[in-house]
């Protein structure tokens, strides 16, 4: 009776340290921009840290702050500010944020590699992307159709496209709009006329990155790293993470390494803009 | 030699019919036997597609429970309905809302009850369908919040104050109305989503009441809702208008005001026959105004709205009516106000509210001239204002607790028994509402 006694106390003691074990994992979720880094980050900390357990999952800037919301996740990484009616919505629920920036991305438009244009002025990129202009011919470029590629509504880089690049104006009807930024670059490598944005980061030997011109047309600034750090490149912005104040302690580690040297030096391995 | 030919027969016979077994037992188990990574994929495509059927249906609700005490017993109050004669200090569940919502996308289905120690009855019972298209125009129809100004369709589960103001409580008994309104919105994606125009039409009689007469109410509404691009400040402007009225039960039509016999001013009478069975004109201007500002100091909220026009009612009350009057109308001029200020204490869970407003039920009349003898004026012609001071204290994401004082202030008149000083009738709440 005494060894039953003994080892249902032993199973309850297992059962509620593992438990508290898988309390202990920090989640991470939000935009696909940041997700390359914030994977990076965890993997580098969680070795240095053995002890440590991250998860980092994307879907775009608004689900990583829709799930912060309700309570799903400790981090919201967003490629975007936190908005006002989101703000008004954690006060609404009694939730006090912090906000870190954790690097700067250079959002870079990318073609593919086939196309001979390599650079474009903002207006023409506004023309192309609200559906005005339709045919590579009409910026420079060969008579083939323009199929231009964005991101979704629940982006943060769609939101920041769209307010920096498109000066607010909707995008054209005949945008393609992609669940992933991985997709963006897929398709633009396997498409001739195709033409679409991503994180710095997501630029890969088989997407071509043009200069820009938010000057109209008297200076292209190509989207590199030196460039960004001296805020040469026009279309720079900063990654943040959002967490509750209440776990400030939980997320403390992994935010203090982050923005320590080695955590910068991670961001530049990553592709994007350290803030150091 | 019999023996060992019997024997190897039987030996073959054996291995013969266990290849055999071992042949069908591993035929059947191909049968039956799935790829681990197949089953797990068509377990989470169900699971996937009974999810998002899930994501549709959402419910949500709250209770309100709070405790009040008046300065004196059996007051007549706008903070959560009078008092009983002989008290002073009250319990009650103030709200205690279920609601249903079914959104598949380009539809909506909604329906919400609320439930209280009085009772049960429906709040909103409706539907809205989006064109396809461009995504910017939807019809709802059924019983929904009217689309008149700001505080209407405010949820009482968000709003810092206890209750709506006295103006509100008095020209929109309920909030809601039965009718069907068209709303313009541009999609979220786009620019012009920050315009919205809505406009409809109603029975007029507020909540789930039937209507009673042939006259059917317009209300429309036209606003902006913008936030800068630092997404510091938030805010938004709104005109409303309402033109309706309600079949008048008598001739005797009080309408404007003279000079009377004794030298009061009072209501002038118009008894033309053929007023009986007309329409007495309801009609209201509206204009609101909100601003949220994102400083250091925590979240800053500044609200306004103000109504004036011209109500019908009764000698007795001003107050819109849900069942068909039958005595002679009054129609008064009025105006009325609020003004919000709301402090987010710094990033905590504390915020400090204030609010001011006021009604006056009869602009054309004021202090000693009600209760004149002969005038027909009366108490409900007295302008109220009220400041509200409050605390909110929001403990987690599912409680909030609140606590309000009210003081209410009543236009005096010498010539009015009873009004001749301001009335005891200030109110402290308590709540604490759960919500989920």
């Amino acid at each position: 009776m005494k060894a039953k006694i003994k080892i249902t106390t032993v199973l309850f003691l297992l059962s509620i340290i593992s438990i508290s074990t898988f309390s202990q994992i920090l989640k991470i979720k939000g935009s696909d921009t940041v997700l390359p880094l914030s994977q990076k980050e965890a993997e580098t900390y969680m070795k240095k840290n053995k002890s440590a357990k991250i998860t980092v999952t994307g879907g775009g800037s608004g689900v990583g702050i829709a799930a912060f919301l309700n309570g799903s996740t400790d981090i919201a990484m967003a490629s975007r500010k936190i908005k006002m009616s989101e703000k008004m919505k954690l006060q609404d629920a009694g939730k006090a944020y912090k906000e870190v920036v954790i690097a700067n991305d250079a959002l870079s438009v990318i073609v593919n590699p086939a196309n001979k244009i390599s650079q474009l002025t903002r207006e023409q990129l506004e023309g192309i992307f609200t559906g005005k202009i339709t045919n590579w011919k009409e910026v420079g470029g060969n008579d083939e159709k323009i199929v231009a590629y964005s991101r979704e509504s629940s982006s943060g880089t769609f939101e920041f496209f769209k307010e920096h690049v498109l000066n607010n104006k909707n995008y054209g009807t005949a945008i393609l709009m992609m669940p992933a930024t991985g997709a963006v670059v897929q398709s633009v490598s396997q498409t001739k006329g195709a033409i679409g944005y991503v994180g710095f980061a997501y630029i890969e030997k088989n997407v071509k990155p043009l200069k820009i011109s938010y000057d109209k047309g008297k200076t292209f600034i190509e989207p590199t790293v030196a460039n960004a750090k001296t805020k040469l490149y026009p279309v720079v912005r900063p990654l943040y993470y959002y967490y509750l104040t209440k776990d400030a302690a939980k997320v403390k580690s992994l935010i203090d390494f982050i923005l320590s040297t080695d955590g910068q030096k991670v961001v530049s391995e990553v592709g994007y803009i350290s803030l150091k | 030699m019999k023996n060992k030919m019997w024997n190897k027969t039987l030996i073959k016979a054996t291995l013969a019919i266990t290849l055999f077994a071992l042949f069908i037992y591993n035929v059947k188990s191909q049968e039956v036997e799935q790829n681990p990574i197949d089953t797990l994929t068509t377990s989470v495509q169900k699971l996937q597609s009974d999810f998002i059927l899930l994501k549709k249906l959402k419910i949500y609700g709250y209770v309100q429970a709070q405790f009040q005490t008046a300065d004196s017993m059996g007051i007549s109050s706008f903070a959560g309905g009078s008092f009983p004669i002989n008290s002073d200090k009250r319990f009650m569940v103030r709200r205690g809302r279920l609601k249903a919502a079914y959104d598949n996308g380009l539809s909506l289905f909604v329906l919400q009850f609320d439930i209280t120690e009085k009772g049960m009855g429906i709040k909103d019972a409706y539907m809205k369908i989006t064109e396809p298209w461009m995504k910017a125009v939807s019809l709802t129809t059924g019983v929904f919040d009217r689309p008149f100004g700001f505080e209407i369709s405010y949820s009482s589960s968000s709003r810092e104050t206890p209750e709506r103001t006295r103006l509100f409580q008095t020209i929109f008994p309920g909030e809601r109305d039965l009718g069907a309104k068209i709303t313009i919105q541009a999609p979220k994606t786009s620019k012009w989503n920050f315009l919205k125009i809505e406009g409809g039409l109603f029975n007029g009689t507020g909540g789930t009441a039937s209507d009673f007469d042939y006259k059917k109410d317009f209300i429309g509404n036209i606003g902006i809702n913008k936030t800068t691009k630092n997404e510091k400040i938030n805010y938004a402007v709104r005109a409303s208008y309402y033109n309706g009225g309600y079949r008048q039960p008598t001739k005797y039509i009080y309408n404007g005001f003279e000079t009377l016999t004794n030298g009061n001013l009072g209501y002038s009478v118009d008894s033309t026959s053929t007023n009986k069975g007309k329409i007495a004109k309801r009609e209201y201007i509206g204009a609101d105004a909100q601003i949220n500002i994102d400083f250091p100091f925590g979240l800053t909220s500044l609200r306004g709205e103000f109504i004036q026009g011209t109500q019908p009612g009764t000698s007795l009350t001003s107050a819109s009516p849900s069942d068909a009057p039958t005595t002679d109308t009054y129609i008064r001029k009025f105006n009325g106000a609020y003004f919000y200020f709301l402090q987010n204490i710094m990033q905590t869970k504390h915020q400090f509210v204030l609010k001011y407003d006021w009604y006056d039920p009869n602009t054309n009349v004021s202090g000693d001239e009600i209760g004149k003898s002969g005038s027909k004026l009366n108490n409900n012609d007295l302008k109220y204002t009220t400041i509200g001071i409050g605390w909110v204290y929001r403990w987690d994401t599912n409680v909030k607790i609140t606590a309000y004082y009210d003081f209410v202030k009543n236009e005096t008149s010498k010539n009015l028994a009873g009004y001749t000083k301001d009335l005891k009738d200030n109110v402290f709440t308590l709540r604490i509402q759960y919500k989920f």
